[in-house]
């Protein structure tokens, strides 16, 4: 394998400082792993001696004497009377596994659709937004770690019952909801649950999600979804596991269960520079959802800024992520957009056979709009998503 | 050269070098990490700790020969290099590139790149004495100290006011290693060691060629940065270009400050405050001027634009590199913001901050109610006021809660309304006039277009976004102060709470040890270890002061800090003089009651008049300060015996004093109860040396 020079340079100040100063090279043998793994562990004796009002039981968890094992997702936290799972919002209680996220949402919002990002699903339209806490991954430059990565209870939350946040989309006369900001796989009861009485009052389920779930849960849940957006983080399993503690394989899997079961889905990668911004490694990714998911499925290429943990990377280059875009179309993928770079024309829908722009997207604000029942309305081709409700 | 000159020459020479190489090593963790209150406070703290602890495993040895000092010192010429190198090329092994680590993590890099240089450095002052013991011609506790201390001071000297304006980090430690080198060689060159002398000049030209061959010291910050286009090393940290690609950005101290395209705080930061004026003639803009400010600025046609930035380096590397547009009509002012707040004549209508969290003492003063009082005198008329926090967009954690009311009710105390607008980062404007929410169309109005504010403010900024911050701030909040800065224990907690962590468990660490070495300690040397304390804590209680009312100049504050050190070289020779142990006793009193009447009068100073003093008496009152500190030493090294071997066990007191005041006082003292609280703790602490001398 050829070695950078950056490699190079450490390798040889590694020696050095090995041997002048052994003490500093012997300081952090373990961390010398290319391969660090910031995967969460689980809390032990850290739940509460009985659930509380906002509780309730999990869902998909077997049980061995009183130890029970979470298989919402991939995870699968092994918990003993008393622990508290990885995702910090599921307790064993005496022997039965509990969500302390049911009914407490902690973040309650109207935003644009197109902030999710979801640029084919309702253009122009409002969603109801609400999160409850957790996480399942660790990611170092997670947005909303306040709520992620902390315990129900450390949070300031809003009594919304699932029949209370269709109650409220619908006073608000908003068609869909989404289940979004923390991470709503480890909100599953509570998500679920919303779903099935939106569905039944018409309104449209999203998920924003990391896409790290376990068939069984995403297979159910996907009778009640009508779109989701799902964060690709990179198409490396050591990204995954340096930068989110989590792996490649479940959320690959995710996406094809999503296409398989028709939910609308687009796709989201961060281009974090130095770990997710290599065209071979993106033209790798394309690959994949072509072959997997088919031409047609959108992908986000979204511009990292410093955040949390990750502070000491620049902002990714406009030009990376224009070339990662070309790099995208040419593996064969349709509908390739940039964001988090305000005014970029790579935000806007173009349609791939007569290349004539269909969307403009200034922002949130709409701009020209040339698609007629799904097609382009130059063309005719038909442009995948879902238009109208 | 005689032995005792070569072992003179010895301790001064160390001190010159362990000095530079301290303050080379904290600016290099300050580039590495965190730069704030406590990951300064903690770099010191560890330095002081474990140069203590190496004196202290001098204390049972009773003979060593001259070629072993050599050798050790020829050790600690060489290790400066080699430490900083470690902690450039380490810091990417140790943990994830681009990681900010958090406090403990930080904590442990520190120990484990600094211990082997600080326990050489720390066991080789008494090994001079113990050597000088062996060849016959002792050298007095008070006489090492005052050599050691002469060194510092030259150290200190040469730091503050030459290396750092003119040599990066690894010329430096090869200017101030030199002394020591030849004198270690001159030391090991005696006949029949000729042989010896080849092997050890492998290492030292090894030595020369690292740290003086020009490229090599920007290709070792290449793993951090990526491609360096510009490297810089001001007194006020590192500035450093880089290129990615056709993007450029620019650092400081290891923070990327602003890379090509990044609209979105420029604009919000300028039109959230500007729109709301009817006519905008003139803005003084605080820091942040990078990028599209200044362009944004101007589409409001202001006659005059003062962009203050203290760092010349970020407005000269950001003018060659593009990054400060050319041409641009603003009036680039490199000084201390707030010291150009209270000297400019001038009113503007607006004055914008553009600033970093107040994590440290130096920036909490912008956020305090006097430099609002400030603001609002260079203000004209209804003219506005703003400044941005970091938020979550999403959700309003109950820490950012506290955080904006305390600056609420600080802007309140000058302005009749504040208004929040929850962007990318909490912007909070103040005014006497009219506050605007509705800022696409304010700028409309006004013919000014926009790429991010126009098309994204109703989506992100909604009315309901800006109603719950808003309301959430609770109106009884107390008022942040530059001597009471309760907002840094906010962001404080909120850096802990970044990571999961607690300062407690190293805090109840921290005083279990420190209990267990009480107990332990001579009462002598608890009065030393107390003075320790307490020289760190006025050093810090002054130095802060000072800047509320001069402003943070590298020069000034340097040379403040150079006070600090100046005073115990004349105080220890002065204490060195014999005067019998009664007269001694008398005298140890006497300077303990002028350490006190010193904290006494500061505190009245704070507490009661507050007048601002001319630099001179703060310049006067640091040397006087250690003047005291540095008699205590040989006064107190006498009164237990020479014969004792005091030396490693006065210089761990000492040391270990001073470690714990730096630290108790930079992160707990001050912040959670003030600077007078503070005076009154290093008082206490004087009284129960005083009493436990008494009860002797
Ligand atoms: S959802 Fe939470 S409890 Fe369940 S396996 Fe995942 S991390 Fe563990």
């Amino acid at each position: 394998m050829e070695m950078t020079r950056i490699e190079f340079l450490r390798t040889v100040g590694l020696g050095i400082s090995a041997l002048i100063m052994p003490g500093q090279a012997l300081a952090f043998p373990g961390l010398a792993d290319p391969e660090k793994d910031i995967r969460g562990t689980v809390f032990r004796n850290d739940a509460p001696a009985r659930p509380w009002k906002w509780s309730t039981e999990g869902a998909y968890y077997s049980t061995s004497g009183k130890l029970v094992q979470c298989g919402i997702c991939p995870n699968r936290c092994l918990l003993k009377p008393g622990d508290r799972s990885v995702c910090r919002s599921r307790v064993n209680v005496d022997g039965r596994l509990y969500s302390l996220a049911y009914g407490n949402a902690c973040s309650v919002h109207t935003d644009p659709v197109e902030k999710k990002p979801l640029f084919h699903f309702l253009p122009g339209s409002l969603i109801f937004s609400i999160a409850s806490t957790g996480c399942n991954l660790r990611c170092l430059n997670c947005q909303n770690w306040e709520i992620s990565q902390k315990k129900p209870d450390e949070v300031d939350h809003i009594e919304l019952f699932p029949p209370d946040i269709v109650a409220e989309a619908r006073k608000r006369k908003i068609p869909s909801i989404a289940y979004t900001y923390a991470e709503p796989v480890t909100f599953y009861e509570y998500t679920r649950d919303t779903s099935l009485i939106a569905r039944e009052e018409g309104l449209l389920n999203v998920l924003v999600s990391n896409g790290y779930i376990n068939e069984g849960p995403l297979r159910e849940l996907c009778a009640v979804l009508d779109g989701a957006n799902i964060n690709l983080k990179s198409f490396s399993d050591r990204t995954y596991r340096t930068l989110n503690g989590g792996t490649l394989d479940p959320v690959l899997n995710t996406l094809r269960i999503l296409a398989r079961e028709g939910v609308w889905f687009e796709i989201t990668t961060l281009v974090v520079p130095a770990y997710v911004d290599s065209p071979e490694m993106i033209k790798e990714m394309c690959g994949w959802i072509v072959r997997e998911l088919g031409p047609d499925r959108p992908l986000h290429l979204l511009r990292f800024f410093p955040r949390y943990r990750l502070t000491r990377l620049p902002a990714t280059p406009v030009e990376t992520l224009e070339k990662l875009r070309e790099t995208a179309m040419k593996e064969g993928v349709n509908h390739v957009y940039i964001g988090n770079v305000a005014g970029h024309p790579g935000a806007n829908t173009y349609c791939p056979g007569c290349r004539k722009l269909l969307v403009e997207r200034k922002g949130y604000l709409k701009g020209e709009f040339h698609i007629n029942k799904g097609r382009c309305g130059f063309c005719g081709r038909q442009i995948p998503g879902r238009w109208v409700v | 050269m005689n032995s005792r000159e070569y072992q003179a020459l010895a301790l001064v020479f160390l001190g010159v070098s362990s000095v530079t190489t301290q303050l080379l090593t904290i600016r290099e963790f300050l580039s590495q990490f965190h730069g704030n209150e406590i990951t300064v406070s903690l770099s010191i703290f560890t330095w002081l700790l474990l140069t203590g602890l190496g004196s202290l495993i001098a204390k049972p040895m009773r003979r060593a020969s001259p070629g072993l000092l050599s050798l050790l010192l020829l050790l600690a010429a060489l290790m400066p290099l080699t430490q900083i190198a470690s902690i450039r090329f380490l810091r990417g092994i140790a943990f994830v590139h681009g990681l900010s680590p958090g406090f403990y993590p930080v904590f442990l890099f520190i120990i484990a790149t600094t211990a082997p240089y600080c326990l050489l450095s720390g066991f080789i002052i008494p090994l001079v004495q113990i050597v000088s013991r062996s060849t016959g011609s002792l050298l007095e506790s008070g006489t090492v100290y005052s050599l050691d201390s002469a060194g510092d001071i030259a150290g200190g000297l040469l730091f503050s006011f030459i290396i750092v304006y003119l040599l990066t980090p690894f010329k430096a430690v090869a200017a101030t290693s030199t002394p020591l080198i030849v004198l270690a060689v001159k030391g090991l060159t005696r006949p029949g060691r000729v042989k010896f002398l080849i092997l050890f000049m492998i290492p030292i030209l090894g030595f020369y060629l690292f740290s003086l061959w020009p490229k090599l010291e920007t290709e070792t910050l290449m793993g951090q940065y990526g491609e360096v286009l510009s490297y810089g090393e001001s007194p006020y940290g590192r500035i450093i270009v880089t290129r990615e690609g056709d993007q450029k950005s620019i650092w400081g101290s290891g923070v990327p400050l602003y890379s090509d395209r990044e609209v979105v705080n420029s604009e919000e930061k300028i039109h959230y405050a500007l729109s709301q004026l009817d006519r905008v003639e003139s803005v003084l803009l605080v820091s942040g001027g990078l990028g599209e400010t200044l362009e944004e600025v101007f589409k409001y046609k202001p006659a005059s634009v003062d962009y203050v930035e203290l760092d010349p380096f970020v407005t000269g590397l950001g003018t060659d590199h593009g990054l400060i547009r050319k041409g641009s009509s603003a009036n680039i002012i490199n000084t201390d913001g707030r010291r150009h707040l209270k000297e400019t004549e001038h009113r503007y209508d607006a004055v914008i901050f553009d600033l970093p969290e107040p994590d440290s003492f130096q920036l909490n003063r912008f956020y305090t109610s006097e430099c609002m009082a400030l603001v609002k005198k260079s203000l004209r008329g209804k003219g506005i006021f703003a400044m941005s926090v970091d938020y979550s967009p999403n959700y309003i954690s109950r820490l950012e809660r506290q955080k904006l009311s305390i600056l609420v009710s600080t802007m309140k105390t000058h302005f009749d309304n504040v208004l929040i607008l929850p962007g990318e980062k909490a912007y909070l404007l103040a005014r006497d006039g009219e506050l605007h929410e509705d800022i696409p169309s304010r700028i409309s109005i006004k013919g000014i277009s926009s790429s991010y504010v126009s098309a994204f403010f109703y989506g992100n900024v909604t009315g309901e976004r800006i109603q719950a911050v808003n309301q959430a701030i609770d109106s009884v909040a107390p008022i942040n102060r530059d001597f009471s800065p309760g907002l840094m224990r906010i962001v404080f907690a909120d850096w802990f709470a970044r990571y999961g962590s607690s300062p407690y468990i190293f805090l109840f660490v921290v005083l279990g040890l420190v209990t267990v070495y009480l107990i332990f300690l001579r009462r002598e040397e608890y009065l030393l270890f107390s003075t320790g304390f307490v020289i760190m804590g006025a050093e810090m209680l002054v130095v802060f002061s000072f800047q509320v009312i001069y402003g943070y100049l590298y020069v000034q504050i340097g040379a403040i800090v150079t006070a600090f050190l100046a005073g115990l070289l004349p105080g220890a020779l002065l204490g060195k003089s014999s005067w019998g142990r009664l007269a001694s006793h008398k005298k140890l009193f006497i300077s303990e009651a002028i350490l006190m009447a010193l904290l006494v009068l500061f505190l009245v100073w704070i507490g009661v008049y507050r007048i601002d003093l001319p630099p001179a008496v703060f310049l006067a009152y640091c040397v006087v300060f250690s003047g005291v500190c540095g008699f205590q030493f040989p006064v107190v090294a006498y009164l237990i015996g020479e014969d004792k071997g005091p030396l490693a066990g006065c210089l761990a007191a000492d040391l270990w004093g001073a470690a714990l005041g730096t630290l108790a006082t930079g992160t707990v003292l001050i912040p959670l109860w003030g600077m007078e609280i503070s005076a009154i703790v290093l008082i206490t602490l004087k009284i129960s040396s005083i009493i436990l001398k008494a009860l002797k």
